[in-house]
């Protein structure tokens, strides 16, 4: 469905784009992650044809990024980019205008694209009076109103409040289940944990790991993350050592890879002499191989 | 045909958008009612003209020299910059929106309020007496120049000067006042000194009151107001390439999401 190959952008001195390669087949969503300045935003440009790249392919459906291929992208950017003053049928309304759906096709879609988003009972409220979570709901409706073979959605979440991501999270799920190609850009790595098939690390401008959540996890040679705390982290590390436990800091918290499942017990016993204030075993999360991988390329780079 | 969808989409939307908040709609109606109430009173008072003749001659210059500028040039400013300023114009970059019908659509949507405006001006001061006799299709052509002139202005205010709703009264006041004045909207040009009628001749405001005036008023046919028409005529192509330049330099800076 989407292909890029050896993708590059720069901006004067600057290399924001390094060959970047991605592909993604179709009803698959795929999760794009990378820190601020990685090139997230540069390369949707890019698929949206805002942008002109310096070298490299893109193919949507098999054509070259164009204008011609606009109408088979749909674009949720990060704002909701929407007419306040305008009901949620008459946004749709005009997008499936601009996108060149005939009366017929508008009336269907309009509807069914307002009952998707779960906004059908809304239809006729002007956007304004939406809540945040809703707006966000009818800009994502735009986005899929002239039913694009793929939708970009670029953090689709951020901002708001919890009981809304869970509505707009199983609205994309609902989405592939229709059949959709997802594009996702994301901070929250709990979100791309939870959405997508496949995962690709960005990183200065081009891919630095991908893959399944399965995949990615063998990147880091821990069964478990134990975190803890003490009043005497040294000591803790000092142990970790000997035990052959590797440690990190995730934020200010201190942690150790635990290369095998053991019980709390057993871990307290390690422990044994060292004042423990808390202690918690978790899987390997995305945060972690996230931090990880971004953390060795800075180091290698 | 995408063209034509497009542009009805864009000015349906932008008139949908005017009706839902009613206040532009509004202002947009009182403001040609009362200068053209003033303007004929006046006329009729001071140059001793019947109450029907004063109007007659009010009626022109109230609405290309007050009422569409208002509508056209400051509607069309508000538009674009509500646009940039909503960031709605990055789902139109997104889309397969051309700028030509996004121009199209948005002078569309003008020129229904201005006719909508030409119908109220014309319907009160033939309600007081005021006759139009000149030719139909040339009154017609001189409003429809006038409106795209004002809309291209507008583009390249809007483009390139005003960034926020705040600039448009700004730039509508200083500018827009002292050449409505200087165009006969509100006095007539007949009563400007020489040295100020030789500068008013620079201002296309005043050639589109003149050319209004001589035909709806007086019965004026093409040939009396050739050299006021082609003068609309070059500034309303000037206007128009200015515009499209001015969206185009835009698009070079804000076409990213």
């Amino acid at each position: 469905m989407l292909r890029i190959e050896g993708l590059k952008k720069v901006y004067g001195q600057r290399s924001v784009l390094q060959g970047l390669s991605l592909h993604i087949p179709p009803r698959q969503i795929y999760g794009l992650l990378g820190p601020n300045g990685a090139g997230k935003t540069t390369t949707i440009n890019i698929l949206c044809n805002l942008l002109n790249a310096d070298g490299g392919n893109v193919l949507i459906h098999n054509q070259p990024a164009s204008d011609a291929t606009k109408a088979l992208i749909g674009v949720a950017p990060q704002e909701n980019l929407i007419y306040k003053s305008l009901t949620c049928e008459e946004n749709l309304n005009f997008f499936a205008q601009i996108y060149g759906l005939s009366k017929r096709q508008r009336q269907v879609q309009v509807q069914s694209c307002l009952a998707a988003v779960g906004l059908a009972d809304r239809a006729q409220s002007p956007a304004e009076t939406l809540s945040g979570g809703m707006q966000r709901r009818l800009s994502m409706a735009i986005a899929l109103v002239h039913q694009p073979k793929l939708v970009v959605l670029d953090e689709p979440t951020t901002g708001l409040d919890i009981e809304a991501r869970y509505e707009i999270w199983e609205l994309i799920r609902h989405l592939q289940n229709q059949g959709m190609t997802i594009l996702l850009t994301t901070h929250l790595l709990d979100e791309a944990e939870r959405l997508c098939q496949r995962i690709g690390i960005l990183k200065q401008g081009r891919i630095v790991a991908e893959g399944s959540l399965p995949e990615l996890r063998r990147l880091i040679p821990a069964q478990e993350i134990l975190t803890i705390q003490t009043p005497d982290e040294e000591k803790a590390i000092d142990r970790a050592q000997t035990l052959g436990f590797p440690h990190r800091r995730y934020g200010s918290d201190l942690a150790f890879w635990l290369p095998k499942a053991l019980e709390l017990k057993e871990i307290i016993a390690h422990f044994d002499g060292i004042p423990l204030d808390s202690i918690s075993r978790q899987p390997v999360r995305l945060e972690h191989i996230y931090v990880e991988i971004t953390q060795r390329n800075a180091d290698e780079g | 045909m995408k063209y034509w969808h497009e542009t009805v989409a864009v000015a349906q939307r932008i008139l949908l958008e005017l009706w839902r908040r009613r206040r532009s709609l509004i202002f947009w109606s009182a403001f040609p009612v009362l200068v053209l109430l003033l303007n004929g009173m006046i006329l009729a008072e001071r140059a001793n003209l019947e109450t029907a003749q004063a109007f007659q001659q009010a009626a022109p210059a109230t609405l290309v020299g007050a009422a569409l500028f208002f509508s056209c040039l400051g509607g069309s400013v508000a538009t674009v910059v509500s646009e940039r300023e909503q960031q709605t114009l990055k789902r139109l970059f997104i889309s397969p929106l051309s700028g030509v019908s996004y121009f199209l659509g948005i002078f569309v949507a003008h020129s229904a309020i201005g006719i909508g405006q030409t119908l109220l001006v014309w319907a009160i001061a033939a309600f007081l007496g005021a006759q139009f006799q000149g030719n139909i299709l040339l009154i017609v052509l001189i409003i429809l120049l006038s409106i795209l002139s004002y809309v291209g202005v507008g583009f390249i205010l809007g483009t390139q000067l005003a960034r926020r709703t705040e600039d448009v009264n700004a730039l509508v006041a200083a500018f827009g006042v002292p050449l409505l004045i200087l165009g006969g909207a509100f006095l007539p040009a007949s009563l400007f000194p020489e040295t100020l009628l030789k500068l008013a001749k620079l201002n296309p405001i005043y050639h589109m009151n003149e050319a209004l005036t001589n035909v709806a008023a007086n019965g004026d046919e093409f040939v009396d107001i050739t050299s006021h028409f082609w003068f609309l005529m070059i500034f309303a192509v000037l206007m128009v390439a200015g515009g499209w330049l001015s969206y185009n330099r835009m698009l070079q800076v804000e076409r990213r999401l």
